[in-house]
C-alpha cells in the first residue's frame, strides 16, 4: 500500500522532533529512514503507526487519510527496537497475539498461521519457548514473525538490527531484504547505519534535526548528494572536503587551495562567473595515490590502516588532510612525499554559505 | 571433552563469612523463643519463668470446640463467625486496595495529567500520615453515610488508609513495564483496556500478590479502626476480641490468652513462611520475566 506524508509535524512541548515531513513510498517499496541520534526517526514511525498523534500535517494510506484510525485500525505491523516481545507468554502466543485480538480467527486458523509465519522466519522449533530463553538474533525473528502474522499493508521496522552483534547483523540484512520483496509488502525501517540504509533500502530518507534532507535511491545518494550535510552523512570512510578558490584558465573553471589545483570537467563545474568560492568534496575512493607531482596534490603521508581488501591513506598537504584509498600491495614509509590524483568528474561542489550542491 | 564434569571449585572458607549469620541469629533469637514460649505455654496449666508446671493439656484451647464453659467468653461473640468476619474485613480491604491501586498506580505510572507532581506528592504524605488524628473526622463522616458501626464502613477506612503505600507500590511496578510493550500491542490490535489487562497487569502480578498480602495482613491486625467504629460487639474480629480477654477486670486468664493469641497469629505466620518470595519483591521492587 502506499504511504504518504505531508507536512508531517511532531512537537513535544517546545521540542520539536518532525518538522514538516513530505514523503511518498510507493506500494512494496523498501524505504530506510536514516539520520543521526535524536532526529525523529522513531517519532515519524510511531506517527505513522498511530502511536504519537501528529501535531500537524497529514498522513495517507492508500487514498486514505489516517491519522485519527486507532493503531489497531491501520493495518500495520511493527518491529520495535528493544523487539518488545511478551515476556510472560510464550513463543507462539506472541506470534498469534495479533490474530487473538481479531474477531473471527478461529483457534485452529491461529495455529497454523502461526506455524506458518514462524517458518517463514525459521523459529517454527521455538514455538513453546519464552522469549528470556532466546537469543537476541531469535527474538528478533520472533518479532518479525509477530508483525507479519496478520499480513499488514505496511511493516515497521525500528533499527530492527542495531541489538544484533556484527556478524547476525549481516546476515539478518539480507534475509529482512529478501523478506520484504518476498511478501512483497511496503515496508518502512529506521536505521542511524548509512550502511544498513544503503545496502537495504530502495530509497532513503536522510533526516537530520527533525527534518527531511534528502529523499532518493542509495546510488543518487552516493553520486550526486543534495548538500554537503548529505555528501558527509553517505559513505565510509566520510568524503574529503576543503575550501577552494574558483578561478578561470583557458575557459575552464579551476578549484585552488593550498597545494592543490584541480581543473574541474564542464559538468562538475557551477554555472556562470558568480561563484568564487566553493566547498570541494572528493570520496576517498574516488583519491589515487601517485608520484609527487604527477596529480592535483602533493603532500607527505600521514598514516596508513590497512583494512584488508583495500588501505587507508592519510596525506598531509599544508594544514589539511585528505584521506585516499590505496590498493593492499601500497606501501610507503611514513613521511614519504607523495601526489594525489582526484577522478575530476567524481568532484563535488558545494556552496560554503547554505551548504547546497553548486554541481 | 570428558564425559564427567568437574565439581565446582570451592571457595575458601573464611571466617567472616559467618559475621553477618551470626547478627542476624541475634537479632532474631529472642523472637523466636518468645514464640516457642508462646507455643508450649498454651498446653501447661501455670508457667514459671520458662519452666511449664503441671501436666500437658488442652484446657486454654477449650475456646475452640467448648466456648460455653469459658468463664471470659460467656458474654462474647463466638469465636467461628468472629473468624469469618476477620478473614471477610482483612480480603476485603485486601481486594478494594488492589483493585485501586492497580489503576491509580497505572494511570500515575503512564498518564501526564496535570496535577500529577502534586497528586503524587500528595499520596505520600499521606502514607506517613499517622491515621489515628483522623479518626474523629473519619467518625463524623462514616456517621453522616449512615456506615458507623457496620463492617463495610470500616472495611472502606481500612482500605483508604491503605491506599497511598499501595498507590505508591504499584506505580513503581507499572514503572518497570516498558512503554514499547504496550504499544506493540495496541499496534498487534489490542484496545487501551485490553493491553492494560493483557499485557501490563500479568507482568505485575508480582506486585498485586505483594500488595494484597501485605494489606491482608495489614487488615487481619487493625485494631484500632474496628475497635473504635464497630462499637457493638456482633461484628467484633479477633483483634478486639483479645483485647476484651485481656480488658475483662478482676484477673487475667494468660492461658487462655495465649491460646487465642496464638490462634490470632497463626494465620499471618503461615501467610508470611508461604508468600515470602512474593514479599521480598515489594521491597527488591523490580519485576523478572
Ligand atoms: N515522548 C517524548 N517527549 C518529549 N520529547 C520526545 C519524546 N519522544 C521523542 N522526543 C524528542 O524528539 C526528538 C526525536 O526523537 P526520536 O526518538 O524520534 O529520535 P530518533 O531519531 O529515533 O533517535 P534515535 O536514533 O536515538 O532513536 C528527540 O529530541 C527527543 O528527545
Ligand atoms: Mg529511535
Amino acid at each position: 500500500m502506499r504511504v504518504v506524508l505531508q507536512q508531517l509535524t511532531k512537537r513535544f512541548g517546545a521540542v520539536t522532533a518532525v518538522d514538516a515531513l513530505d514523503l511518498e513510498i510507493k506500494s512494496g517499496e523498501f524505504v530506510g529512514l536514516l539520520g543521526p541520534s535524536g532526529c525523529g526517526k522513531t517519532t515519524t514511525l510511531l506517527m505513522i503507526a498511530g502511536i504519537y498523534r501528529p501535531t500537524g500535517g497529514a498522513i495517507v494510506f492508500g487514498d486514505h487519510r489516517v491519522e485519527h484510525l486507532m493503531p489497531k485500525d491501520r493495518g500495520i505491523g511493527m518491529v520495535f527496537q528493544s523487539y518488545a516481545l511478551y515476556p510472560h507468554m510464550t513463543v507462539a502466543q506472541n506470534i498469534g497475539f495479533p490474530l487473538a485480538m481479531r474477531r473471527g480467527v478461529a483457534g485452529d486458523e491461529i495455529t497454523r498461521r502461526v506455524r506458518e509465519a514462524a517458518a517463514l522466519v525459521h523459529v517454527d522449533g521455538l514455538l513453546a519457548r519464552k522469549p528470556a530463553q532466546l537469543s537476541g538474533g531469535q527474538q528478533q525473528r520472533v518479532a518479525l514473525a509477530r508483525a507479519l502474522v496478520k499480513r499488514p499493508d505496511i511493516l515497521l521496522l525500528d533499527e530492527p538490527l542495531s541489538n544484533l552483534d556484527a556478524r547476525l547483523r549481516h546476515e539478518m540484512r539480507g534475509e529482512i531484504k529478501r523478506l520484504q520483496k518476498e511478501v512483497g509488502i511496503t515496508a518502512i525501517f529506521v536505521t542511524h547505519d548509512q550502511l544498513e540504509a544503503l545496502t537495504m533500502a530502495d530509497r532513503v530518507a536522510l533526516m537530520s534535526d527533525a527534518r527531511l534532507q534528502a529523499y532518493a535511491t542509495p546510488k543518487e545518494l552516493y553520486e550526486r548528494p543534495v548538500n554537503q550535510f548529505v555528501a558527509e552523512f553517505i559513505g565510509s570512510p566520510p568524503m574529503n572536503f576543503f575550501a577552494a578558490e574558483l578561478g578561470r584558465r583557458n575557459g575552464s573553471v579551476l578549484a585552488t587551495a593550498q597545494g592543490i589545483e584541480i581543473e574541474l570537467p564542464p559538468a562538475r563545474a557551477p554555472r556562470g562567473d558568480g561563484q568564487r568560492q566553493a566547498t570541494v568534496g572528493i570520496r576517498p575512493e574516488h583519491l589515487a595515490i601517485v608520484a609527487p607531482g604527477a596529480g592535483h596534490a602533493n603532500g607527505e603521508i600521514y598514516v596508513i590502516e590497512p583494512m584488508g581488501r583495500e588501505q587507508i591513506v592519510d596525506v598531509q598537504i599544508g594544514e589539511r588532510r585528505l584521506r585516499a584509498i590505496a590498493p593492499p600491495g601500497f606501501s610507503a614509509p611514513l613521511g614519504a612525499s607523495v601526489g594525489l590524483r582526484a577522478a575530476v568528474d567524481q568532484l563535488h561542489l558545494f556552496d560554503p554559505a547554505g551548504g547546497e550542491r553548486l554541481a | 571433552m570428558t564425559g564427567t564434569t568437574l565439581p565446582a571449585p570451592r571457595a575458601p572458607f573464611r571466617p567472616q563469612t559467618l559475621i553477618p549469620y551470626a547478627v542476624l541469629v541475634l537479632a532474631t533469637l529472642p523472637i523466636l523463643v518468645l514464640y516457642v514460649w508462646l507455643t508450649y505455654s498454651s498446653f501447661f496449666p501455670r508457667i514459671e519463668g520458662f519452666r511449664p508446671v503441671g501436666p500437658f493439656t488442652l484446657e486454654n484451647w477449650r475456646f475452640l470446640w467448648d466456648p460455653g464453659s469459658v468463664d471470659q467468653l460467656r458474654n462474647k461473640p463466638a469465636i467461628i463467625p468472629l473468624t469469618i468476619n476477620t478473614f471477610l474485613f482483612a480480603i476485603s480491604t485486601s481486594v478494594v486496595v488492589v483493585l485501586i491501586s492497580s489503576m491509580a498506580g497505572y494511570a500515575l505510572s503512564r498518564l501526564p495529567f496535570p496535577g500529577r507532581r502534586m497528586f503524587l506528592g500528595g499520596v505520600l504524605l499521606l502514607h506517613s500520615f499517622p491515621s489515628v488524628t483522623l479518626l474523629i473526622a473519619t467518625f463524623i463522616v462514616l456517621r453522616q453515610l449512615g456506615l458507623y458501626d457496620r463492617l463495610l464502613g470500616v472495611i472502606l477506612v481500612k482500605a483508604a488508609f491503605e491506599l497511598p503505600f499501595g498507590v505508591w507500590i504499584m506505580k513503581g511496578f507499572f514503572d518497570t513495564v516498558p512503554w514499547e510493550l504496550e504499544m506493540a500491542a495496541l499496534v498487534d490490535g489490542a484496545s487501551r483496556l485490553r493491553t492494560w489487562w493483557r499485557i501490563v497487569m500479568p507482568l505485575v502480578k508480582p506486585g498485586l500478590l505483594a500488595l494484597g498480602i501485605l494489606t491482608f495482613v495489614q487488615g487481619w491486625n487493625e485494631f484500632i479502626l474496628p475497635f473504635v467504629f464497630m462499637p457493638s460487639g456482633s461484628q467484633q474480629t479477633l483483634s478486639t476480641f483479645v483485647r476484651a480477654i485481656l480488658g475483662e477486670g478482676r484477673f487475667v486468664d494468660y492461658g487462655l490468652l495465649t491460646a487465642v493469641g496464638l490462634y490470632y497469629v497463626a494465620p499471618v505466620l503461615v501467610l508470611f513462611v508461604v508468600a515470602q518470595d512474593q514479599l521480598m519483591r515489594v521491597y527488591a521492587g523490580g519485576v523478572k520475566g
